[in-house]
């Protein structure tokens, strides 16, 4: 018999961290809230039964205001589950069981993880968890997934998590509420849900619900008999909620402990989130992050090339088609990974170091305000910065916004943020080749241009100016990272790299190879030289420009195979600027363009892809035309 | 027992209240009849006093109020709101109670009991809004008022509900940071203005 068990919690409670503690590292852990906006699954065989673990976007409450709610909503009620695992947190324990309390009603059977013991213990807060789950019917185990304490015991508890149903706890409300409950209980039709808890979806007007009535007119009426109760909905929060802090408490010990004077987590806080010092720290970090990686990355780029070229001088297959395909095919794979690997990955290791350390929720905050420029709403500011790391997930996280034109305009934003393989193009060849100072005014260029699109976006697609500013996102308290943690986040982003990229970087030097020996370079070539003498390049530098929309790490090992290595002779620094700028504006990668399509349709994606492309190669050439005017 | 002039006074300052309450301060014979239930002819001679004291003019089968009139009315309905509030005891919603309560004690209370009434009723229920609250002093949540039940129970699941223990602790622009059941949470303006709380 096998189980399919359900992972529920709010946000940034260590949800994905127990996941992996109870599969094996399979998904991101993260310190962000808002990073996980799907279901994901992982299965696990334990003392014979296979048991389907659903790690689910962190919730509050069980509601279909948010994506993050819509999704764990439809988990809950539209996947067939066994049961779920409440994460709680021992130093809010309410805040938990006001959502334990929602899963209780759906009748759905329930462990309750209680996570964070030893932080509580430390703020002197002790839970008595056997108490608890004498009250609420259910297991309710201490749990550390980090040390994997109390993961076996969680085990066991969900082999028989079916034994507890029908004996766990209920809310009682009052006598008016439930009066409304067993009225509208009785209407509803069509559905395995409880009746009683489709009623209290119903009268807390989650309209998803309203399908399972016979009678939507009857909502009405019960209302109106409510007269006076005219706020039903609030009334059932809040005495969930109160139940809540009533058992809480019951179960709750408070013992006095010493608390430092001013933590450092407070004065963190202060410098952090200071109106002028905030935003400055924070565009500070990001520039120390990109000195770093171009240093750093610069000298582990040397040593990677040195062992290339050892490497390919070593390699000689002798003459014939064959041989030579295979060596460009080797010649592209190597060169890419030592124009793009380094950078790559230091960005992810660095990126994951201050997001785990609970940084870049603060820095996020601090630039939210600057996005009501463009009438953005503050969050779409957490996609941009995925979009540092990838576009890919970056353009799926914008479901976390509101409405269809934010999603579209945020996506659209991503084309002038470099992702981290354009990152690599910006240091590895502008940056190696031309000097730190070319490649910090690829960066430059590439500001400007996100401030020029998202003016003229602006003007487009009209917004309604009153953007939600600081939706109530919690601050989740700094933490030192673990090394095993960042290696392991690291490596899953890096996944995609070393499987997909890797393999392309090869065939994109054997494909070059056969346009080659087929003497259909031209074909690509001479059409497009329009755009090569737009870009004041030479004609075959358009190879790396097409390669790279196939995959963008294509762009480095392309460029330096079609020049024979020897960018800083052929081109002028002007030119590296001119090719850096065109090659990292606009929809980065045929991936990217999948997932565009994906969320808004194939017409707006390929117009908004060959339209970024248009933009970004026409900033480019004006660039260099600016800029060789002074 | 009530006596009989008593009577008529009740009479007299329903039917200012009535008045008053009205924005046209124009009230039907009929409608005052329906809502005061008393012998027609305690209405009539209540009338008849109230226009011998030049308050109210009869047209045709209308009550209307004097000037002067209006003026006597208006302290009558503030009188009768702030007695009403009172007795409304946030949670507690048996309005038909409240209701008969105001309209028995509104009669016989002074002038100086509804001023301390007010006192009262303000400082039990009145927070202010979080935009307001003082920088790192801890304030208690009184309400929350938003329109819209998401938002509202989204922020009840959080643990920010009324008699919670909350704190401001930054300001940054156009929002804050607060703390709430040992959690920090960044809050725009926007939101911040619908919770309140008493500093």
């Amino acid at each position: 018999m096998n189980l399919r068990i359900i992972l529920v919690g709010q946000p940034n409670i260590g949800k994905s961290c127990l996941f992996n503690a109870l599969v094996g590292p399979e998904v991101t852990i993260s310190n962000y809230p808002g990073t996980t906006v799907e279901v994901t699954t992982a299965e696990k065989t334990v003392a014979g039964k296979e048991i389907a673990f659903l790690d689910s976007p962190g919730i509050y409450s069980i509601s279909d205001r948010s994506e993050e709610e819509k999704v764990t909503e439809k988990a809950l009620f539209e996947e067939e589950i066994d049961g779920a695992i409440i994460i709680a947190d021992s130093v809010s324990l309410e805040r938990s069981l006001y959502l334990a309390f929602q899963v209780l009603e759906a009748e759905i059977p329930v462990v309750i993880a209680l996570n964070f013991v030893e932080s509580a213990e430390k703020k002197g807060i002790i839970i008595a968890h056997k108490k608890l789950s004498k009250i609420l019917g259910a297991p309710v185990i201490p749990i550390n997934p980090l040390t994997k304490r109390g993961i076996g015991e969680l085990v066991n508890a969900l082999l028989e998590i079916k034994e507890t149903k029908g004996k766990t706890f209920t809310v009682r409300y009052d006598d008016h509420i439930e009066g409304a409950i067993k009225e509208v209980s009785s209407q509803v039709t069509r559905t395995q849900l409880p009746k009683r808890f489709v009623a209290l979806r119903v009268l807390e007007e989650d309209a998803d619900f309203y399908g399972y009535l016979r009678d939507k007119r009857k909502i009405e009426a019960v209302k109106e008999g409510l007269i006076e109760h005219p706020k039903v909905a609030e009334d059932i929060a809040i005495t969930r909620h109160g139940t809540a802090a009533f058992i809480a408490k019951k179960v709750t010990q408070l013992v006095h402990v010493e608390e430092a004077a001013r933590s450092l987590d407070e004065r963190l806080d202060e410098a952090l989130l200071h109106p002028l010092g905030g935003p400055i720290l924070t565009i500070l970090t990001f520039v120390t992050i990109f000195g770093a990686l171009l240093f750093i990355g610069s000298k582990i780029q040397d040593i990677l090339t040195g062992f290339t070229e050892y490497l390919l001088s070593l390699i000689h297959l002798g003459v014939g088609f064959g041989s030579a395909a295979l060596e460009a095919g080797l010649a592209g794979m190597m060169t890419g990974i030592s124009i793009a690997l380094p950078y790559v990955f230091m960005f992810y290791i660095l990126f994951t170091l201050i997001e785990d350390a609970g940084l870049l929720s603060r820095y996020v905050v601090n630039l939210e305000r600057f996005l009501r420029w463009f009438n953005l709403p503050g969050r779409a500011i957490i996609s941009l910065a995925l979009g540092l790391g990838c576009t890919v997930p970056a353009t799926r996280s914008t479901r976390i916004l509101f409405t269809k034109k934010e999603k579209f305009f945020t996506a659209a934003l991503l084309s002038c943020v470099p992702c981290s393989s354009r990152i690599a193009i910006i240091m590895g060849v502008v940056g190696y080749f031309g000097g730190k100072w070319l490649a910090l005014s690829v960066f430059i260029t590439l500001f400007v241009s996100f401030l020029v699109l998202g003016y003229i976006m602006k003007r487009i697609i009209r917004i309604e100016k009153k953007p939600v500013l600081y939706e109530l996102p919690e601050l989740p308290p700094y933490r030192i990272p673990s090394i095993g943690n960042i290696v392991t986040k690291s490596w899953i982003r890096m996944k995609t790299f070393v499987y997909l990229v890797v393999p392309l970087l090869f065939l994109g030097g054997v494909a070059y190879a056969g346009l080659g020996a087929l003497g259909l370079t031209n074909v690509i070539v001479a059409p497009l030289s329009p755009i090569t003498w737009w870009l004041d390049l030479p004609d075959a530098a358009i190879i790396p420009l097409v390669f790279g929309f196939l995959q963008k790490d294509l762009t480095g090992s392309m460029l330096l195979l079609v020049l024979g290595g020897k960018v800083s002779s052929v081109l002028t620094p002007l030119q590296i600027y001119t090719f850096g700028v065109a090659a990292t504006i606009g929809i980065p990668c045929i991936i990217a363009l999948g997932m565009f399509i994906k969320e808004f349709g194939f017409n707006k994606a390929v117009l908004l892809t060959a339209t970024s492309i248009l933009y970004g190669l026409l900033f480019a050439g004006l660039a260099w035309r600016l800029i060789s005017l002074f | 027992m009530t006596e009989e002039s008593d009577i008529l006074r009740i009479v007299e300052e329903d039917i200012l209240r009535i008045l008053g309450e009205e924005k046209s301060k124009r009230v039907s014979l009929e409608s005052i009849k329906s809502e005061i239930k008393v012998a027609y002819l305690f209405i009539s001679n209540a009338i008849k006093e109230l226009e011998r004291e030049g308050l109210v003019q009869s047209q045709g089968d209308f009550i209307v109020l004097t000037k002067e009139g209006a003026g006597k009315a208006e302290n009558i309905v503030k009188r009768h709101l702030v007695l009403e509030n009172y007795f409304k005891i946030k949670g507690t919603k048996r309005e038909r109670e409240v209701h008969k309560m105001t309209d028995i004690l509104e009669h016989y209370i002074s002038k100086e009991v509804i001023e301390n009434i007010k006192k009262l009723s303000t400082f039990k229920t009145e927070g202010i809004p979080l935009t307001k609250l003082e920088l790192n002093k801890e304030g208690i949540i009184t309400d929350i008022l938003f329109p819209d039940y998401g938002l509202f129970e989204r922020i009840v699941s959080m643990g920010i509900v009324p008699s919670e223990k909350i704190k401001v602790i930054y300001k940054i622009p156009d929002g804050m940071v607060i703390y709430v059941g040992g959690k920090k949470f960044v809050l725009g303006n926007d939101i911040a203005k619908g919770i309140e709380a008493l500093g």
